[in-house]
């Protein structure tokens, strides 16, 4: 009866709470023009996937290995690649489905088996093109009734700042290690352990504080950049323009948790939940890959997110006859089918299941009553 | 400043009267609270929860808490991905590796509280040693042959002498931070990033 650790079931009332949110999402993205495609659960391993090291693993008759589905961005430009290789492009495509990932520690927001609702834009790279994203983010957030706070970054920046400073190696991974976690203390230390320059700390300390409203993007201008920061920055720069600088957050401290985007990336913030309850951003578009950008809802997260507004819940009866079933399925009702003839058996299941009425024929009468 | 809304992660014991006396500098309306046995406290519209220190980085990084105390030593073996903007250079120590004076056996085992940390400085020095997880009065598996070495605090080295212990490396030091959630950052900053510029003016 014991369920593995980080799965769990789903009950009927939250069922269709989650049904509803992914036909809404499903919906939203629609209007936009995204066609929903699916993908299969199961893959070719391979090293080289994001999510390699915590994928579920499984052998296959022939011997090779298999690797559960653990992340869809990857999957669906593969997809796109084999399926649309003249396009048109852009092109639009919406997923929802569950994914798997063996490292998890399963606690508050990280089960090992979860669900994903998302969108990608593929083969074209503009900021029009990202900030649609960002409307087509916010916009399905708001049409399931969730407030939330869009933050944009780019981790370009900071890996500029590090490229053009001739940082490399292990010194680059722990600067970014340290700029990430804001950690002014471990920032202070990677760069005396490095013997890096006093200017490079003095950014880099900058850079950490560089979150916030768009009076972010002029501070971060008057830094002394090189050719590659500044790239990134002129990039977000027109992102938020294209969308609207005054409607996003952005932190330019965002760095290496996001290795494989070459772009933007952005979230959504809920006030009151620490797991932001929506990511993406731009990858690709380097040699020999196309260009591509997207998000991802999680949807348990947004279960837990959405105020609930579910339809109300449909009356059920319990039917002592066709007629009856009939009858009360063309007024709306749900109607369960009498399975015995047997008048007390069928009003202790009607009450331990809170049924309040049966129906035969064309008339309602109370269970209480004798049927 | 308006604090309001505000709850912090504190740990039980000297660190907790420290926090509360540099955060009260720093414009917090903290205060030291009677002996009671209440845990969780209302000081002027923050709510200030009480902890044993290895729970602090679990409760901020799943945003219980917005912001917290902890030692580095306890946030590094947790392994939790919070922000961690000021160093408030208190509650000083360091970890080490410590052993009964004049061993020289190979490592094969090691006991100690930060089963993380030691497992990653063995491995940054290419020892394979087994790893022993243990709660309390670490040095008593060295003495007791549990295990070859142990990895534990040290402030003032005063229990390492009165049990012929010595210490051979250090691990790491550990002062205190202020550690910060990551959504409560960017949701809260009215609130947390002017306290955050105190703390780095007070602790500088």
């Amino acid at each position: 009866m014991r369920l593995p650790e980080g799965t769990r079931d789903v009950l009927p009332p939250e069922w269709a709470w989650r049904e509803s949110l992914r036909a809404q999402l499903s919906g939203q993205f629609a209007r936009h023009g995204y066609r929903g495609v699916d993908v299969p659960t199961l893959e070719f391993q391979d090293a080289a996937h994001p999510q390699d090291a915590t994928a579920f693993k499984l052998i296959d008759r022939d011997g090779s290995v298999l690797a559960l589905r653990s992340e869809f961005t990857t999957a669906i430009a593969q997809l796109a690649r084999r399926r649309f290789p003249e396009g048109p492009f852009p092109l639009r495509l919406q997923y929802a489905g569950r994914l798997w990932l063996r490292g998890q520690a399963s606690e508050l927001g990280h089960l090992r088996e979860f669900t994903q609702v998302g969108a990608e834009l593929m083969g074209v790279r503009s900021p029009q093109a990202d900030a649609e994203l960002l409307e087509v983010a916010g916009s399905a957030l708001r049409g399931v009734g969730v407030a939330a706070q869009l933050e944009v970054g780019h981790p370009g920046f900071v890996d500029g700042l590090l490229e053009d400073a001739g940082v490399t190696g292990a010194a680059r991974d722990a600067l970014h290690e340290a700029v990430d976690r804001k950690s002014g203390p471990d920032l202070a230390a990677g760069l005396r352990a490095h013997d890096l320059s006093a200017d490079l700390g003095r950014t880099l300390h900058a850079v950490m504080d560089l979150y916030g409203g768009p009076e972010v993007l002029p501070a971060a201008r008057a830094l002394p950049l090189g050719e590659r920061a500044a790239a990134a920055l002129g990039d977000l720069a027109a992102i938020a323009q294209a969308f609207g600088p005054e409607r996003l957050l952005f932190d330019l401290g965002m760095s290496r948790r996001y290795g494989y985007y070459s772009g933007y990336t952005f979230r959504a913030y809920v006030a009151g939940h620490a797991q932001p309850v929506l990511g993406g951003g731009r990858y690709g578009g380097r040699a020999g890959e196309w260009p591509g950008a997207g998000f991802a809802v999680g949807l348990e997260r947004l279960t837990e997110v959405a105020a609930r507004h579910l339809p109300p819940e449909r009356e059920v009866v319990l039917a002592l006859d066709e007629a009856g079933v009939r009858h009360a399925q063309a007024l709306g009702l749900v109607a369960e089918r009498a399975w015995t003839a047997d008048a007390a058996e069928l009003r202790r299941y009607a009450e331990a299941r809170g049924l309040r009425r049966m129906v035969r024929g064309e008339s309602f009468m109370p269970v209480e009553e004798e049927a | 400043m308006s604090a309001g809304g505000l709850t912090l992660a504190l740990p039980k014991g000297r660190i907790f009267e420290e926090a509360v006396e540099l955060l009260s500098r720093a414009g917090l309306p903290l205060y030291l609270p009677e002996k009671s046995r209440a845990l969780r406290f209302d000081m002027n519209g923050v709510q200030v929860l009480e902890l044993r220190n290895q729970d602090v980085p679990v409760y901020v990084d799943l945003g219980v808490a917005d912001a917290g105390v902890v030692g580095k030593d306890v946030l590094a073996e947790s392994g939790r991905g919070v922000y961690e903007p000021v160093d408030l250079k208190f509650s000083g120590c360091r970890l080490s590796l410590i052993r009964e004076v004049g061993a020289a056996g190979p490592l094969n085992r090691v006991a100690s509280k930060y089963p993380r940390l030691t497992r990653e400085y063995l491995a940054r020095r290419g020892l394979s040693a087994e790893v022993i997880k243990l709660s309390g009065n670490i040095e008593l598996a060295c003495l007791t042959g549990l295990a070859d070495a142990v990895v534990d605090l040290v402030q003032t080295g005063s229990t390492l002498v009165a049990n012929n212990l010595e210490e051979r490396e250090i691990v790491m030091h550990s002062t205190a931070r202020f550690v910060v959630n990551r959504t409560a950052l960017k949701l809260k900053r009215e609130t947390l990033r002017p306290l955050i510029a105190r703390l780095r003016a007070l602790t500088e």
